[in-house]
């Protein structure tokens, strides 16, 4: 018995270690491709090393933008709980504004804003998507850091909505739109967890030598509910956040949003992986050509009467009406703003069917020419 | 000289026999070791291809496992706990650690004692307590836990009374019930409370001797001693004394100081040298009880290959560890800096003849810091979260308990209380003496699962912001980056809290089991 016990432990054994061997071989072989798995023929876009070396050689290889072009379809990491921003319908559709940009770089890309995969991504699961090419572009609602443009190895587009974190109290207690940070001394915060407001919070307060009981949750409905129970005396996130919870709420109108200068940047815009100049530029001139168009006052509704008839050179190349157009240059078709005109829309058009509704106004996301911060590089 | 030529024949016979034997790859002796060693190795090596595989691709990635963010500054703030502005990521974990463990400490304590008042009440012959324990124990198991936290903390925070500066609480000064905390006076300790404490320590020991004493003479004399009166009386007194007494304890203080000041005197070398003696003489100590248990009246038994393969393993871990010790000056500083910390803060609480009262009666209050009423910190305050959390795990563990108490009463005997109740006694005696007892003897190994499953469930804490060790952690990987780091010690801490619990009950267990010969 015991004899049978000890040889039947020692096969055993050499089973595990042979099977832990073989499973070595296979991390590192596969660990490769597995990303590749969306991909057809071309080198793997987003394969496992995020090192440099590994990276610049297959830049020279391809850019993502062939990837896409050969699969057909636009892979878009999105948020689906944010109303206004990224939000998945009852219907099943993915709406809102960072959607509306996954849409808009289908259209420039593959001439059909509906060729898009959406990929619902959890905060903490977005970069890592990005990294394993899970998803080309990242539209969700991402705050532009230093840390994540460099050390987690992304890069980011131009800013599509200037956020920036604010708090919110009840007029009952004596705050206004124009009440100072201080204010909140001694109060009880609450905020959700895991996100840069928790810190934002922590530094401001410090800064200032305020004592504050700080409580994170990880769900915001449940922050909300103490608010409006006065467990928690005030409430702090994007002021983006604030705005659409303070608009859906009945009790909304008790309450109000300050201090009227946020207190941190929170620059939102779309992200993809580093060292890919060639898919980089199409992302950001399909921006700026939604910033463009609005400033000349090109709409989905008239695009088609601009390309007939542009009011300028710059309408006519950006909309590929003229031969000296840009966007075969970029690799893509000369029609590819005018798609993005046609079926998503000027920047302001999307605005306004997203987050007007929300209650949120163009802000510091007006046009420069309104006194905004939206400013696009010519397109010439 | 040589041999005479006539004993070859012979010779040559022996090496026939045995050639005759099996080949060595059919031995079972060598078989045995063969399998023994392999194991070993390939456990070795197994472990050794996943670790490496593992901080290989990690590196790929450009993840690494640093271990900065535990003392750097970490820029957070946690909800309540002894820091709750944590100036690193050590001083957050061990935040998060004292609010695990008391949460864990006082739920089992009230699970214990409501699982078994419920266990007995189903039970029991009135037939509405019985039926209520029944409800109780089937709504509270069949409801998620999760969803009972977040129960518990909602009706605190949504439906206790708001705090009012005016008119706290239902007893100004006294108690304060509202959705910020349910506050009640406390007594605190001071920085003689330590002085103190040695008489208490003491008068519980004497206690002991003494309940020992008087039921031996119970047992000498037939008649009623009184053990329990006298042990109570006897901690009592000592305490009281001690009360008064407590500066003369101070001179306890000396005695660390000293150790403190050995410690901080001996060179490193020494410690190092001294653990890796001690690492060898364990080793040879396992070898020689083993040894001594394979020893019969008749002398020392046959060995078997497995025995050698462990008494070589022993041995084998013992000069490994003395090595450990000698080549990694790291271990053997920690070791030492730790004992010296600990002997150095004992120091501090103790001075010889440093007076005052030992217990100060603190009383809640409400402040306004600011714009908001809040409660101070004079009394002893329960959080929203820390109810929700420690009301949520205590129900659900006490309904289980009540169970595993149940199951235990029924598994005695019917004819124990029959015999009982013939002997005359009352139901609630035959319930203490006779029943219970046999009962605890069943009980008590699901019992310590139970009280396994409320430590580890008080990580659920994060859905309703209590800081305790998965909410801090999360926080903090999601500030640093570090979130494998942040695993680990996750997995390390829930694994020592376990081993320590089962640990302590199964040593009760055998303590209190049957002796069987």
């Amino acid at each position: 018995m015991g004899k049978k016990l000890t040889l039947l432990t020692a096969v055993f054994a050499l089973v595990v270690a042979a099977c832990g061997g073989g499973a070595e071989e296979t991390t590192t072989t596969t660990a490769a491709p597995e990303p590749g798995e969306t991909t057809t023929t071309a080198p793997a876009p987003g394969g496992g090393d995020a090192g440099a070396g590994g990276g610049g050689a297959e830049q020279a290889g391809g850019s993502l933008l062939d990837t896409v072009i050969a699969r057909g379809t636009l892979n878009c990491g999105v948020n689906e709980t944010l109303a206004g921003f990224g939000f998945k319908d009852e219907t099943g559709q993915f709406v809102g504004f960072d959607v509306d940009l996954c849409r808009a770089v289908a259209a420039a890309v593959l001439g059909d804003a509906d060729a898009v995969k959406f990929e619902p991504l959890t905060a903490a699961a977005r970069f890592e998507a990005v990294n394993s090419g899970l998803v080309d572009l990242l539209s969700r609602n991402t705050t532009w850091t230093q840390s994540r443009d460099t050390d987690l190895g992304l890069d980011f587009g131009p800013t599509t909505y200037y956020d920036g974190q604010q708090l919110m109290a009840k007029k009952a207690d004596g705050f206004t739109a124009d009440s100072p940070l201080t204010d909140i001394a001694g109060a009880v915060v609450c905020t959700n967890a895991g996100t840069t407001t928790e810190k934002n919070i922590t530094e401001a307060s410090a800064a200032l030598g305020l004592d504050i009981t700080l409580q994170t949750f990880e769900d915001f409905n449940i922050v909300m509910e103490n608010f409006k129970s006065g467990a928690c005396d005030v409430v702090t996130t994007d002021g983006s956040g604030l705005v659409s919870r303070k608009a859906t709420d009945p009790a909304g109108d008790e309450w109000v949003i300050f201090p009227s200068v946020p207190i941190s940047k929170e620059p939102l815009g779309p992200a993809w992986k580093q060292n890919d100049s060639v898919w980089g530029d199409v992302v950001r001139w399909t921006v700026y050509a939604m910033i463009i168009a609005e400033e000349k006052g090109i709409t989905s509704a008239n695009v088609d009467q601009m390309v007939a008839n542009p009011p300028d050179g710059e309408a006519a190349r950006l909309l590929g009406a003229s031969e000296d157009e840009i966007q075969t240059k970029m690799g893509l078709p000369a029609d590819a703003f005018y798609q993005v005109i046609k079926q998503v829309g000027n920047y302001g058009e999307v605005f306004d069917r997203h987050l007007t509704p929300l209650g949120l106004n163009r802000g510091l996301n007006a046009l420069w020419s309104d006194g905004g911060l939206l400013y696009a590089p010519p397109a010439r | 000289m040589r041999p005479p030529p006539h004993i070859r024949p012979m010779t040559q016979s022996r090496i026939d026999a045995t050639q005759t034997r099996p080949p060595f790859w059919r031995n079972v002796t060598f078989l045995k070791w063969a399998t023994q060693i392999g194991v070993l190795v390939g456990l070795v090596v197994l472990a050794w291809i996943l670790i490496s595989t593992a901080l290989r691709n990690l590196e790929a990635q450009g993840l690494s496992l640093d271990w900065d963010f535990l003392t750097d500054p970490v820029g957070i703030r946690l909800g309540e706990g002894i820091f709750t502005q944590p100036a690193s990521g050590l001083e957050a974990f061990a935040t998060a650690i004292v609010n695990m463990l008391r949460v864990t400490a006082s739920g089992i304590i009230a699970a214990t004692i409501l699982g078994v008042l419920v266990g007995i009440s189903r039970l029991s012959s009135n037939w509405l307590l019985s039926r209520s324990a029944t409800a109780f124990v089937e709504t509270i198991r069949n409801i998620p836990l999760l969803i009972q936290i977040v129960f518990w903390f909602f009706l605190m925070t949504l439906f206790f009374p708001t705090l009012e500066v005016e008119a706290s609480g239902p007893a100004p000064g006294w108690l304060i019930v509202s959705r910020k905390g349910v506050s009640i006076p406390w007594l605190f300790p001071t920085d003689v409370f330590w002085q103190w404490f040695v008489f208490i320590a003491g008068g519980a020991w004497a206690a002991r001797r003494v309940y020992r004493r008087r039921i031996e003479l119970l047992e000498e004399t037939g008649r009623e001693t009184h053990p329990g009166r006298w042990a109570l009386a006897t901690f009592v007194l000592i305490s009281a004394i001690g009360w008064f007494a407590h500066p003369i304890a101070g001179a306890l203080g000396w005695l660390f100081a000293l150790v403190a000041a050995v410690i901080a005197a001996i060179p490193d070398f020494a410690f190092q040298l001294l653990f890796a003696a001690v690492s060898i003489w364990l080793g040879v100590r396992w070898i020689r009880r083993f040894l001594d248990s394979r020893r019969t009246p008749a002398g020392l038994a046959r060995l078997t290959d497995d025995d050698y393969f462990r008494m070589g393993l022993a041995g084998a871990l013992g000069l490994a560890g003395a090595a450990v010790f000698v080549a990694v000056p790291q271990i053997t500083a920690l070791i030492t800096d730790v004992t010296h910390f600990v002997f150095a803060f004992l120091d501090q609480k103790f001075d010889f003849l440093r007076t005052g009262v030992p217990l100060r009666l603190g009383r809640p209050e409400v402040v306004v810091p600011g714009r908001f009423p809040q409660i101070g910190d004079t009394g002893m305050t329960m959080t929203p979260n820390f109810f929700g959390l420690w009301v949520g795990v205590t129900l659900y563990t006490a309904a289980f308990i009540a169970e595993i108490v149940r199951g235990g009463i029924l598994a005695v005997p019917k004819g124990q209380t029959e015999a009982g109740m013939a002997l005359g006694l009352k139901r609630s005696q035959v319930l203490r003496m006779i029943i219970l007892p046999q009962a605890f003897r069943i009980i008590l190994p699901p019992m310590g699962n139970q009280y396994l499953n409320l430590a580890k469930n008080t990580s659920l804490g994060i859905a309703i912001a209590y800081a305790e060790l998965v909410q801090v952690g999360q926080t903090l990987f999601n500030q640093t980056g570090d979130t494998i780091q942040v695993f680990l010690i996750w997995m390390a801490f829930y694994l020592t809290v376990s081993l320590v619990l089962s640990s302590i009950v199964n040593w009760y267990n055998r303590r209190v089991k049957l002796v069987e010969r």
